[in-house]
């Protein structure tokens, strides 16, 4: 009962938003801000909840709605339902009514992905997914190409997810299969890999991940802050979820055969992150790379097969959650007031805006890895665990990536906070407390996590021992004689 | 008794045919009644188009009530089972539904004649859904062509004889291609009976009519490259009309070409005979998109449209599984639901009902008439193949059927299609939300409030078969 009113309250929400009138921004911001609390809630009151099930399909294969808790999925939810929140309480303006109703179907939706323990389930939800921000983008963006762009890329990543999940389906006979070990079908023919290319292409696109990530720097810029916020912060996590929690228990040989292909596209992306956020004036884009250097991390992480790195993969996803969220809730503050995200247009605002000038900076301390935050917890477990693992190579030049962070994150703040006043930006008020209010949550949950990441190493710990990330280099090196002999 | 009569009809065969029967005579009633009417009341359409649902209506109880109950009538030349039955039911419903859009179309002094035009051609899809042998293909075919070529010039817009001309003409090539197949079909084996055919030599006779066949069916299908036709007729014809077209004729050429392709061809040699067919759904998928890309009208975007999807549902059909009958029949009840409901919106958009609608009259819908862009919404995502609609779903069990008859590749082209498409419906998505200013956009609403049913059960189908997919079970045998 739980779950599924995890995931239909949140679209039901959003529909019934439409019957209010257009300019009732309060009622529809009360609204969504409620919804996601109560969603925050839910899982904190009932957290071994029952999984739900209905029986969807009976042939060629089975599937059916089946919404269950995993030890990932739980946070997942729950940082959802936190940044949900966040962004609902920034709501403003004249399109605030369809905005907070798409930010609801778009979380009853993203929980659908999480929740899902059917993988045909999980596909539906992922392309609903795609419709929401489909729909933001194309009422907020003057010219339609970056949700063109948006759609056709996520669309085609969704429809090879769908056809390797019938294809999972006709061979395993049912495709509810997903948390549940015995039910596990090893995929062993030459289909194994198409089905895994398939699946990796959808979650490839999604993160984003070098090369597949020239949608996201100009979605996220026109994206309204609080969508951006969710996007960013969940949205982007649900690729890596979907390999944590779906190919590496399903498809762990294939995993394996495309660990050196993982590893080449997460160093990319690390790098070349990096230096295009170094490069990039417009501050939203900044941290757009900058998203697209850290979710490659996780990426080698999440391959790399060490538990140590798997664990490190969860904490850093929930960090990078709650920071790039602060992050862009604060740069839409900035642009609110000042009509302009361009970094050398912006200068000095601290001075005047202390409170904004604080969660800006605090975002960019959690990102940059400061330790005691969040952040700095992900990265450090992750790095040792590559080290660890015997990817010393890997974790060396994934260092260099980390390392300019600091360089990035600070260049952008000193360029919108710091340095002389630029003397044709309008003077406007500090953060008001609703905004406070919106980015405190944020703060101190990675100031917690930062401190205290025990709840989530545990939840990830216990993942990690149902399913070793192991399997992904051991069963190379149990299929590779089996290869050999079969010639 | 049968046999003592040889192969004399028995009332049997006669029950088998009734449903077809009573679509057929309730024109003869509606003509009858109409004599008594006079000028241009509304009711004297509200009268012929009651006659003609309760017609299609009783039909479709009675096609119910018989399934999945199988019979073979006219000594195998009518096999009514539960395939012909779902394809009665998806025509009867297409049929009522097209009736609804038809109210306040064209002079009420033709109304009476229009609707029985479209109650004989429904009969004629009835017909086909269960004709097993080759004759009964044919009568079928023609009694629904010959309805429509008068449909097409129904309307005085000038394009509605160049519309009607080219269905004229194009469609009885058609039909001589399929009549020469036929022919020599007979000719090498000696039968017309689709059963007797799968038994027979593939010699080169038989191979030449098979495709000669096929050609014919691909015609009526416009599946690519015999598509040319489709998008003028489309444009041309009154739009309930042109909703008739994109689905009774192509559910009734589909399930001729089913029946061929799983009863009629010798199962060792059907996959390299078919394979041309699976090659033409695979282009009908790409083409059909790409075209659609460069639409600008309505109908057209939709000739181009369902080009596309039939080239989905024909692919469905490769192997020849019986689940991916099944699957086909349950995208074409999608489809149909779909397609129909964007042709009820269309409808609702203009005063008569049969206006030209051009893409440009959708921008800012979503703020002028909301729960008209919503359910347009829905049916576009359907459409384009996501969820929560039966073409997501309906998608799924293709590809399903597909990669496990072995044609991986057909569902590769399937997957590049779709992609494509969502630009296409998506296009006018992006123009519903669209903030423009109301005075440039030309607002016409339809004065016939009857299409708001066809659109509510439509997207209430869309929606509930997209969780709930019935897919028939009972549709065997297809032939006795």
């Amino acid at each position: 009962m739980t779950l599924t009113a995890l995931v239909l309250g949140p679209i039901v929400a959003g529909l019934l938003l439409y019957a209010l009138p257009r300019s009732a921004t309060n009622a529809a911001r009360a609204v969504a801000a409620i919804v996601a609390a109560l969603a925050f809630i839910a899982p904190l009151v009932d957290p071994s909840a029952p999984d739900a099930a209905a029986r969807w399909l009976s042939r060629p294969f089975t599937a059916s709605f089946h919404l269950g808790f995993g030890p990932l999925s739980y946070w997942l939810v729950l940082l959802l339902a936190l940044i949900t929140f966040s962004a609902a309480l920034t709501l403003k303006g004249d399109r605030a009514r369809e905005i907070a109703a798409q930010l609801l179907v778009l979380q009853g939706a993203m929980n659908g992905v999480f929740l899902a323990k059917d993988l045909l389930l999980f596909a539906l939800f992922w392309d609903l997914m795609l419709i929401p921000v489909f729909l933001v983008l194309i009422t907020t963006s003057a010219h339609g190409r970056p949700a063109w762009k948006y759609l056709i890329y996520n669309l085609v990543g969704g429809l090879t997810l769908l056809l390797a999940t019938a294809a999972y389906g006709v061979l395993a006979g049912t495709t509810d299969v997903i948390g549940n070990p015995t039910a596990h079908f090893s995929v062993v023919s030459a289909w194994g890999l198409w089905i895994f290319a398939g699946i990796a292409f959808a979650f490839l696109v999604k993160t984003p991940v070098f090369p597949f990530h020239t949608w996201m720097p100009e979605t996220y810029a026109e994206l309204p802050p609080p969508m951006v916020a969710v996007v960013s912060a969940v949205q982007s996590k649900a690729g890596l979820y979907g390999f944590m929690a779906i190919t590496l228990p399903l498809l762990p040989a294939q995993m394996g055969q495309a660990q050196t292909l993982m590893f080449a596209l997460g160093l990319a992306g690390l790098i070349y992150g990096a230096l295009a956020a170094l490069g990039e004036r417009d501050a939203k884009k900044v941290v757009a790379y900058s998203s697209l250097s850290h979710l490659g991390l996780i990426l080698l992480a999440v391959f790399s097969g060490s538990s140590l790195a798997y664990i490190g993969a969860l904490v850093y996803i929930v960090a990078h959650g709650l920071f790039s969220a602060a992050l862009f809730l604060a740069l839409g503050a900035v642009e609110q007031r000042e009509e302009t995200r361009d970094l050398a247009r912006l200068g000095g605002l601290a001075a005047r805006n202390p409170r904004l000038a604080g969660a800006l900076m605090l975002g960019a301390l959690a990102a940059l890895g400061l330790p005691g935050l969040a952040g700095f917890a992900g990265e450090i477990l992750i790095l040792t665990g590559l080290f660890k693992a015997g990817w010393t190579l890997a974790a060396v030049i994934a260092l260099v990536p980390v390392v300019l962070a600091s360089a990035y994150m600070l260049r952008m703040f000193q360029g919108i906070m710091n340095g002389p006043d630029v003397p044709d930006l309008p003077e406007r008020r500090d953060l008001t407390w609703l905004e406070s209010l919106a980015i405190a949550p944020l703060v101190a949950a990675f100031v917690w996590l930062g401190v205290n990441p025990g709840a989530l190493t545990a939840a990830a710990d216990r993942g990690a021992r149902t399913t070793p990330p192991a399997a992904i280099t051991s069963s190379v090196a149990v299929e590779a004689p089996r290869v050999v002999s079969s010639r | 008794m049968s046999s003592a009569l040889g192969n004399f009809p028995i009332g049997a065969d006669y029950a088998a045919l009734l449903p077809a029967f009573i679509v057929a005579c309730t024109p003869l009633a509606i003509l009858f009644v109409d004599l008594f009417l006079r000028g241009s009341s509304m009711a004297r359409r509200a009268i012929a188009v009651t006659l003609a649902v309760i017609g299609l209506l009783a039909a479709g109880a009675l096609e119910a009530g018989a399934y999945p109950h199988d019979y073979a009538a006219f000594g195998g030349a009518f096999v009514q089972g539960g395939f012909s039955i779902v394809f009665s039911e998806i025509v009867i419903v297409a049929t009522i539904a097209t009736l609804l859009l038809s109210v306040g179309v064209g002079r009420t002094d033709q109304v009476a004649g229009t609707t029985s035009l479209v109650l004989w051609s429904a009969a004629g899809a009835m017909l086909m859904s269960g004709a097993a042998n080759l004759m009964a293909v044919f009568l079928g075919l023609e009694l629904l062509s010959l309805g429509l070529y008068c449909l097409c010039a129904i309307s005085s817009r000038v394009t509605a004889r160049e519309s009607a001309l080219k269905y004229l003409i194009l469609s009885s090539m058609a039909s001589g291609f399929l009549l020469y197949g036929s022919a020599l079909l007979f000719g090498a084996t000696g039968s017309v009976a689709f059963s007797s055919l799968a038994t027979a030599p593939v010699t080169p006779l038989f191979a030449l009519g098979a495709g000669l066949f096929f050609v014919g069916i691909a015609f009526k299908l416009s599946l690519v490259p015999f598509h040319a036709w489709t998008p003028d007729v489309y444009e041309g014809a009154p739009l309930p009309v042109t909703a008739f077209m994109s689905v009774v004729t192509k559910a009734g050429t589909l399930a001729v070409f089913a029946r061929f392709a799983y009863a009629a061809l010798p199962p060792d040699r059907a996959s390299a005979i078919l394979l041309p067919i699976w090659v033409l759904a695979a282009a009908s998928m790409l083409v059909g998109n790409l075209a659609a890309l460069a639409q600008t009208d309505m109908k057209r975007l939709l000739a181009y449209s369902g080009i596309a999807q039939v080239g989905y549902i024909v692919a469905s059909f490769a192997g020849q599984s019986v689940l991916g009958l099944r699957y086909a029949i349950l995208y074409l009840a999608g489809y149909t639901f779909m397609n129909l409901g964007v042709f009820a919106v269309v409808a609702l958009m203009s005063r008569d009902g049969d206006a030209v609608v051009g893409l440009g009259r959708f921008a800012g819908l979503a703020y002028r008439r909301p729960w008209l862009a919503a359910a347009m919404t829905l049916f576009l995502i359907g459409l384009a193949g996501l969820p929560p609609t039966i073409g997501f779903t309906g998608k799924v069990l293709i590809l399903a059927a597909t990669t496990s008859a072995g044609y991986a590749w057909l569902a590769g082209v399937l997957i590049v299609g779709t992609a494509i498409s969502a630009y296409v419906y998506f296009k006018i998505v992006r123009a519903m939300f669209a903030r423009v200013d109301p005075a440039h956009v030309r607002d016409e609403r339809s004065t016939n409030p009857l299409p708001w049913i066809a659109v509510g059960v439509c997207a209430a189908a869309t929606f509930v078969l997209g969780i709930v997919p019935l897919a028939p079970s009972n549709i065997l045998p297809l032939v006795k």
